[in-house]
């Protein structure tokens, strides 16, 4: 698949998405209208396109304002600069994304924006005080692979309409938990029962669908992360460098972990659930092994167990 | 007329062909165009810091004529060349003259220390990695469009309108690029 070919097959499956999304809604609107009352519908149907146009206009805000990303001084910040600009480059890429900051210890990266012009990458400090330049490139060159296969486009929308489902769902089952059912309506119960299900169900069908696309997606950027670099180890190694580090990112949570490099968040259900076997449905990511080997059998090298200590680009140009 | 059939499946296929490849191809060229034009934007861009940086050199070394002259000449030569490789050819050269021009700096301390020469020459550094990145890119897409002109099916589209392989940026006397790979050496 040439990288034109994936980039339209996501714009397929963008299409896809959204018009299974949509379904979901109406037919979620269509069970509040019919097993509640048809006002009440309608009002959650307009409410939910009200709250996804306004959350999609505003993604790019929003999304830094939810990681606690900021700008930073062009001057200071002139060799981060240069490295995206090459990968970028490397990538094809018409514009440079800007680059912002996230002050946080974790080693983390993420890219977001609708439009591929108008994109932005996020790093941590943690990232710059931990990753060699040839490392940290191939997580520049990890984030901006999203970027160019219109991922961030897609993962934005699907974030999006899987916050409206959940709003509607609620909607509907608020009003069943305060008695806004209507029993005068022949078979009202089988109605409500089947209403209950579908409200419980629907934010989950959704979270799913979202899930498996993020995943699907962290393979193949770092897939295009050794393409644009040709470096495939450098991605390897990175990945290796994320998973040793043990702190996670502060301001992740469920609604932006899927934009990470590395999952901010499936360590720590695990952790706290003990759930192991079934969570791994609900990863946003691809288990760091997975991504690993992937690598490795297709650069046809072995990451050392013991990573090799260069100086992290942050300390060498006095960033962080 | 089972015959007709045939000749008309085979004619709808024979559009189809036609029709797809001359999209296909035409996308893999725009790509292969866009590569080019990026490695030129990187190109002019280090062609327009060599006078510069000749005149901070020539500030306190102004006797070293004979570097001056290759310099220019070669920046010239860059600015000359019309294919890629021809281009790839003169970058080389600018790169060897350049190499000279840093030789003769160093031994002026005076120089090293200056501000405006130090900013010059990280340009420069930053200017010859931006064109290996986009010769990267530009080389995977030619790679990609000349793969596409001579692969069946679309090898019988390609010549009749008019797709030529392109040619790589690469000096003649470069070598491959290192690969990562355990392949046995054939």
């Amino acid at each position: 698949m040439t990288l034109q070919e994936q980039i339209r097959a996501n714009r397929l499956r963008s299409f896809v998405v959204v018009f299974g999304f949509v379904v979901l809604l109406l037919v979620l609107a269509g069970i509040v209208g019919l097993a509640l009352d048809v006002s009440l519908g309608i009002f959650a149907l307009v409410l939910a396109l009200a709250y996804g146009i306004f959350a999609l206009v505003r993604s790019r805000s929003l999304v830094a304002r939810l990681t606690h990303a900021h700008g930073i001084d062009p001057e200071v910040a002139k060799p981060l600069r240069r490295l995206v600009e090459n990968v970028s480059i490397a990538a094809g890429l018409a514009v440079t994304p800007e680059v912002r900051i996230v002050d946080d210890a974790a080693p983390n990266a993420y890219a977001a924006g609708l439009r591929r012009e108008k994109s932005y990458v996020g790093v941590t400090t943690g990232l710059l005080a931990t990753m060699p330049q040839r490392e940290l490139e191939a997580v520049l060159a990890h984030e901006i692979a999203h970027i160019r296969n219109r991922d961030t486009y897609l993962m934005t929308v699907a974030t999006v309409f899987a916050g409206v489902i959940a709003l509607v769902a609620d909607i509907g089952f608020r009003s069943i938990a305060y008695g806004g059912g209507r029993s005068r309506r022949g078979g009202g119960v089988v109605v409500l029962v089947l209403a209950i299900v579908g409200f419980i169900l629907a934010p989950y069908a959704a979270l799913l669908l979202r899930l498996s696309l993020s995943r699907r997606r962290e393979f193949l950027a770092d897939a295009g992360s050794a393409e644009i670099l040709n470096d495939p180890e450098a991605m390897a190694l990175a990945l290796r460098r994320l998973e040793a580090d043990p702190t996670r990112v502060r301001y992740a949570d469920t609604s932006t972990a899927h934009l990470w490099v590395e999952s901010p968040t499936d360590r720590l259900e695990t952790e706290r659930t003990g759930i192991s076997a079934l969570s791994g449905l609900f990863n946003t990511h691809p288990p760091i092994d997975a991504r690993v080997a992937a690598l490795e059998e297709a650069g046809g090298f072995r990451v050392p167990e013991v990573l090799p200590a260069y100086e992290p680009f942050g300390r060498e140009h006095g960033l962080v | 007329m089972l015959w007709l059939w045939i000749l008309v499946a085979a004619a709808v296929l024979l559009v189809l062909l036609v029709v797809l490849g001359y999209n296909r191809l035409v996308r893999l060229r725009n790509e292969v165009d866009t590569g080019w034009a990026n490695i030129e934007v990187q190109l002019q861009r280090r062609a327009d810091l060599i006078p510069n940086l000749v005149e901070a050199v020539r500030a306190y070394a102004a006797h070293e004529r004979a570097v001056f002259e290759e310099v220019t000449r070669a920046r010239a030569a860059l600015q000359q060349a019309q294919t890629p490789g021809a281009a790839a050819d003169a970058n080389e050269g600018l790169s060897g003259a350049l190499g000279r021009l840093f030789a003769v700096a160093e031994a002026y301390p005076e120089l090293r220390a200056s501000e405006n020469f130090l900013e010059l020459q990280e340009d420069l550094t930053d200017t010859e990695d931006k064109i290996s990145a986009a010769r990267r890119y530009y080389n995977a897409t030619v790679n990609r469009f000349n793969t596409a002109v001579q692969s069946i099916p679309w090898v019988f589209v390609a010549k009749p309108l008019g797709f030529r392989a392109r040619e790589f940026f690469s000096a003649q006397e470069d070598t491959a690029p290192p690969q990562v790979s355990f392949e046995p050496a054939r």
